[in-house]
């Protein structure tokens, strides 16, 4: 089943802007998206509904990493699932222009907190996505132990941005 | 290049604009007059997924402007929306099209994981509908209709409709276009010359304005920052205009459609 993450341009402008801003410490910023879903036969459909930014004294001063997350980050970020009807996805952004990859580093961390949200939000999709400036990838958690890259991002604005996997791969090797 | 994918003469839309609008999954709400034509333009520009949806067969009246249609079809009560398909098919054979002979509503798994929508429906109340699961799933909304009414004895207004629709920017019913009155109205009639009078050539005027948005949408040729677009068609005339109500109606962010009205209510993984 194709996973599809769509979000408005204004949306998505902006969680960059806010992502953007300097930490005190941490060299890059963090935060989670509150996603709605839809699905059919053959997509599952996320729907960015709300940002939730990670409040300055939510990390952990860990020079060894980008940005670490303290408990009470994923604290607060489980109580949104756990109060709304939502799945949540852990986003931050590289800084380049281009498709961007996890880290070694960001798929193992978040191996020990996404499956957390199926606890509190079991029907609903988790994961975790990462920007760059113009472009994103992700993965999503349709179960505590089951993952899947999401292979479409939407951008619904003017103008219309729709990045798919397969087209990449096509021109890549063509 | 090849004889089925030449697309040289409209490279102004971008080196890549063949790429994006072959990754593009169109959904059409009605295939009569408007929609008819948007299927066949949607095939020109090179769209590759078109999701067709209508629940009426066609008849003898139909053939004054349901484009693709012949008297063939009548004569076998063919589905609107398979003519549509043939027509797609026979400009590109390559076009991924899937259609549904029912509501709009019956069909919403077409429109999910769709990429913009087109209302070719007949009634204010179908298009309020069609727009608000638009914004339920996150798309790109684009409507298109026309009316005839009578001004006198024997003499007619023919006008209509373009509507682009996006969600987070005004809609419908922000614009002005939607009002309690028009809907009102609409339960007694629609239009004076009959029920739904249409005619191809305004058809294929507003279906040719609806295109063009979605083209400019997806592959712009050039800068636009507008979050809406209503042009107006004066069929007396045969101009069109953009519309000035929504400079007196449009205040403020859309407050018809709240952020938790995203998705499927009853989502669930299990």
């Amino acid at each position: 089943m194709k996973t599809i993450f769509r979000a408005t341009r204004d949306f998505e402008r902006h969680v960059r802007q806010d992502l953007e801003r300097p930490h005190q410490f941490a060299a890059e910023r963090v935060g989670f998206l509150s996603v709605r879903a839809a699905s059919t036969g053959k997509a599952l459909v996320l729907l960015a509904d709300r940002y939730h930014p990670v409040a300055d004294e939510d990390y952990v001063d860990d020079r060894r990493v980008g940005a670490m997350m303290g408990q009470e980050a994923i604290r607060k970020a489980l109580e949104i699932a756990l109060l709304d009807p939502v799945g949540m996805f852990h986003i931050h952004m590289h800084e380049h222009r281009g498709r961007p990859r996890f880290s070694p580093i960001d798929l193992r961390e978040q191996l020990k907190f996404v499956p957390d949200f199926f606890k509190v939000r079991p029907e609903m999709p988790h994961g975790a996505i990462v920007f760059s400036h113009d472009r994103a990838a992700g993965r999503v958690w349709v179960g505590p132990a089951r993952i899947h890259e999401i292979g479409e991002f939407n951008t619904i604005g003017q103008p219309v941005d729709i990045q798919s996997a397969s087209r990449r791969r096509l021109r890549f090797f063509a | 290049m090849t004889l089925e994918r030449d697309f040289s003469r409209q490279s102004f839309l971008g080196a890549e604009s063949e790429l994006v609008l072959g990754d593009v999954r169109a959904f059409v709400a009605g295939l009569g007059g408007g929609g008819s034509h948007v299927a066949q333009q949607l095939a020109h520009v090179g769209v590759g997924e078109v999701r067709l949806v209508d629940p009426q067969a066609i008849e003898a009246s139909n053939l004054n402007r349901l484009v693709g249609a012949t008297q063939m079809d009548v004569k076998a009560h063919a589905p609107k929306a398979n003519i549509a398909r043939r027509l797609i098919r026979g400009v590109r054979p390559w076009v991924k099209v899937e259609t549904a002979q029912s509501d709009w509503q019956a069909a919403d798994d077409l429109l999910k994981d769709a990429h913009v929508v087109f209302g070719c429906v007949d009634g204010y109340r179908q298009r309020m509908y069609l727009e608000r699961a638009a914004r339920r799933f996150c798309l790109p909304y684009i409507d298109i209709g026309m009316d005839v009414s009578e001004l006198g004895e024997g003499h007619y207004a023919v006008a209509g409709q373009m509507i682009v629709s996006l969600p987070g920017g005004p809609c419908m019913r922000c614009m002005g276009f939607l009002t309690q009155d028009r809907l009102n109205r609409e339960e007694n009639a629609y239009g004076d010359a009959g029920i739904n009078p249409q005619v191809v050539w305004t058809n294929g005027t507003l279906a040719s304005l609806a295109v063009g948005a979605f083209v400019q949408l997806f592959t712009p040729w050039f800068k636009l920052d507008r979050t809406y677009e209503w042009l107006e068609l004066d069929g007396n005339s045969q101009t069109v205009s953009r519309s000035r109500q929504p400079d007196y109606s449009v205040s403020g962010p859309c407050p018809h459609f709240a952020s938790g009205d995203l998705g499927q209510p009853d989502f669930s993984l299990n």
